[in-house]
């Protein structure tokens, strides 16, 4: 969360900020996640847990957004807030619905490959894309716990679907009042944000996806550099410890 | 509201049956006994299955259609092409080989689809997470995108880096060989969709926006010789400009400003008013066209005169009485008509017009069932015979040319002394000027106002 806080000590409202941003921080990982699991959906990662993770992560996202949009709401409908906290708040305004509408679109696409890709059928014919790995990970995530437990039922993929319908009704309503009640004219905000700012992230996203991306660049050969280096000098150093162990023991053995 | 706007109609929309068919094939193709045989891609450390080399797939084609080689290469190609398979080795080639090289599926949410089409935020989601994993270092054309899209949707920003770094994170608690799964078809998706372009293409491009520069000063040549409409309209606008009392302000005084209603009396138009001597311009306008001469009232007065000289006189009555049956009352066309008839179109009438046979018989039989334009054809004849004939000849006639003589140019009334007397023959450039300056002081004179205004121009 790239915020200033300085700017507004002297503001009654500097306390609430605080507790608002991480509520939107919140929605936006959820939705993060959500979108990670419903690329999932229809392919080989497909499972009755994964149905489940879609339904708490949703269920989870849409608390989220309701919060969200009670606490924004009342504070923009407030008449006695300065021009700057203003376009703060629109500013979160626009950062919060463009997390709904990410979220509407995604759980209407799950709706739609989950009707078409059952899981209760003789034969499934998920789509196999080469992920085989769960995604209870992602899902905990979402959640904020350490552990997910699943408890549906057997058939969670027709009976979800339902549910997944009135939902997604709920929220295209939720939208529409939201359209009707605040008047935010979205492009009048202005990003914080520069261009490249995501490459000043504090964030490490790991060394081993830079090696990665060269399995899927035009390079004719299929081997991964970073880590190749990585492994090279790993296995170099068991490798002479092994070599270091062998050579003192068969000293010892010899001269004892 | 949104960017989204269109997957928010998504829903509304109807998949391409092409696509519906394609994907069709690709669920059929998942079929553990009859679908296509899968490997396993070996990187160095990591295993991923679900591959498979381009020549199964054209096999599997050839054996599941009985269709030929040629035709299960093409469609393989669509399925490429589409996006619902990509290669592995080489993937911005978006090919199908009918060798050895891997291909692997996409996942359905990233199918191409008309009911979702790709959205620029998460193009720019995309293009923000590419540039935090390889740091900086996107190809030229990802990078001008990503400029772009910085300026077209810079409202949303903030939301896209935040968005995109929340992704990420996601992704990491993933294993090795699905994240590298989950990267590879993400790029896929995005080769498919926002397709890099070429240099050759940037040649056309440039090529293109030279010529555009050079065409550019010839677009604003007034007489380009290539379309008449636009000379004659130039040539309207030249001819009525003298006669517009924007442009060229009205003798004596603009009613309007000046609340002086000379100007309105002096070209009445109805026939009570009719004064003796005509303004110049009214008089000029009449050698514009012929209908201009028609609806004047004292045009058309003036022209039967000369008619009543040429024993052609006939030729406008008819004409004006056809009009009355156009737009006179319905009740009464019958009357009227039969009236026409009598007096114009029966054989021995007392005021018989020259029609042509042909538009007299079919007005004739027309006469049965009379109606509003049963005369139509009969006027347009008349009225053409005029245009042709009579008009050209009165506006060269001694009637014409005295008249134009004898007609008066207006004085413009006189500029008092005291500047907050004085009326402007010019009307004031906007309405809402002068209603806003009379807002700002309050119940001003309205001639204070107006000198106010002619001040500002």
């Amino acid at each position: 969360c790239s915020l200033s806080k300085n700017k507004f000590t002297n503001n009654a409202y500097t306390l609430e900020r605080p507790i608002k941003t991480t509520m939107l921080d919140a929605l936006n990982k959820v939705t993060a996640c959500y979108r990670h699991l419903v690329i999932a959906l229809g392919s080989t990662s497909d499972s009755q847990n994964l149905r489940e993770e879609l339904k708490k992560t949703r269920k989870k996202a849409q608390e989220l957004a309701v919060a969200n949009r009670t606490k924004l709401t009342s504070l923009l409908k407030d008449k006695n807030i300065s021009k700057d906290d203003r376009a703060e708040y629109e500013r979160l305004w626009v950062l919060f619905t463009s997390s709904v509408e990410l979220l509407e679109v995604d759980m209407k696409r799950s709706l739609e490959i989950g009707q078409d890709f059952p899981l209760k059928v003789p034969t499934r014919h998920l789509i196999q894309t080469g992920m085989t790995g769960s995604t209870t990970t992602v899902a905990a995530r979402a959640m904020s716990v350490q552990n997910m437990k699943y408890e549906a039922d057997a058939n969670i993929d027709t009976v979800d679907l339902k549910e997944l319908e009135t939902e997604i009704a709920q929220v295209d309503q939720m939208m529409e009042e939201m359209e009707m009640k605040v008047q935010v004219a979205p492009w009048a905000v202005e990003a914080k944000q520069e261009a490249g700012a995501e490459l000043k992230s504090t964030v490490s996203v790991g060394n081993s996806s830079v090696g990665v991306i060269s399995i899927c660049e035009e390079e004719p050969k299929e081997t991964v550099e970073g880590e190749t280096g990585l492994m090279k000098v790993f296995a170099g150093v068991i490798f002479t410890a092994v070599l270091l162990i062998a050579g003192i023991l068969g000293y010892l053995v010899i001269n004892l | 509201m949104t960017i989204n706007t269109l997957s928010q109609d998504g829903v509304q929309r109807q998949q391409m049956p092409c696509l519906t068919k394609m994907e069709r094939m690709i669920i059929s193709m998942q079929d553990p006994d009859m679908g296509i045989k899968l490997r396993n891609q070996r990187l160095l450390i990591t295993v991923i299955p679900h591959a498979m080399t381009g020549l199964d797939i054209v096999e599997w084609l050839i054996k599941k259609c009985s269709i030929s080689d040629e035709e299960a290469l093409h469609v393989g190609q669509l399925f490429v092409k589409y996006g619902y398979i990509y290669p592995l080795k080489e993937p911005r080639n978006l090919i199908l080989k009918a060798d050895d090289s891997s291909y692997r599926f996409q996942t359905p949410y990233y199918w191409m689809s008309t009911r979702w089409p790709a959205s620029e935020l998460d193009y720019a989601i995309y293009l923000a997470k590419k540039n935090i994993r390889k740091q900086g270092e996107l190809i030229e054309y990802e990078k001008e995108c990503y400029n772009a899209l910085h300026k077209r949707i810079n409202h949303t920003w903030d939301f896209v880096v935040m968005q995109a770094r929340e992704q990420l994170r996601a992704s990491k608690q993933r294993r090795k060989g699905d994240r590298i799964v989950l990267e590879c078809q993400e790029q896929a998706y995005w080769l498919v969709n926002r397709p890099p372009v070429s240099p050759e293409h940037y040649k056309l491009t440039t090529l293109t926006k030279n010529t555009i520069a050079m065409l550019t000063p010839w677009c604003s040549l007034k007489y380009i010789g290539v379309s008449n409409l636009n000379g004659s309209y130039v040539k309207y606008c030249e001819q009525y400009q003298p006669h517009d009392p924007i442009m060229q302000g009205c003798l004596p005084s603009n009613p309007w400003i000046t609340d002086d209603i000379m100007f309105w009396n002096m070209n009445s138009e109805t026939y009570m008013f009719i004064v003796a001597l005509p303004t110049k311009l009214r008089v000029e306008r009449w050698s514009f066209s012929f209908m201009e001469l028609l609806n004047d009232q004292m045009g058309r007065k003036e022209f039967l005169t000369y008619l009543e000289k040429e024993f052609s006189a006939e030729n406008l009555c008819f004409w004006q009485a056809c009009e009355d049956v156009r737009h006179g009352e319905t009740a009464k066309i019958p009357e009227k008509v039969d009236e026409v008839y009598k007096q114009f179109l029966a054989p021995g009438a007392s005021r018989w017009v020259n029609i042509d046979s042909k538009t007299m018989e079919k007005t004739l039989e027309g006469l049965k069932r009379p109606h509003r334009f049963v005369l139509d054809d009969a006027q347009m004849h008349i009225y053409f015979l005029m245009k042709k004939d009579s008009y050209p000849r009165y506006l060269k006639s001694e009637l014409y040319k005295n008249l134009l003589a004898r007609a008066i140019v207006p004085q413009e009334t006189k500029k008092s002394v005291f500047p907050f007397m004085r009326r402007q023959r010019h009307s004031s450039p906007s309405p809402a000027l002068a209603t806003q300056t009379a807002e700002d002081d309050g119940k001003a004179k309205y001639s204070n106002s107006n000198s106010g205004t002619a001040s500002r121009l």
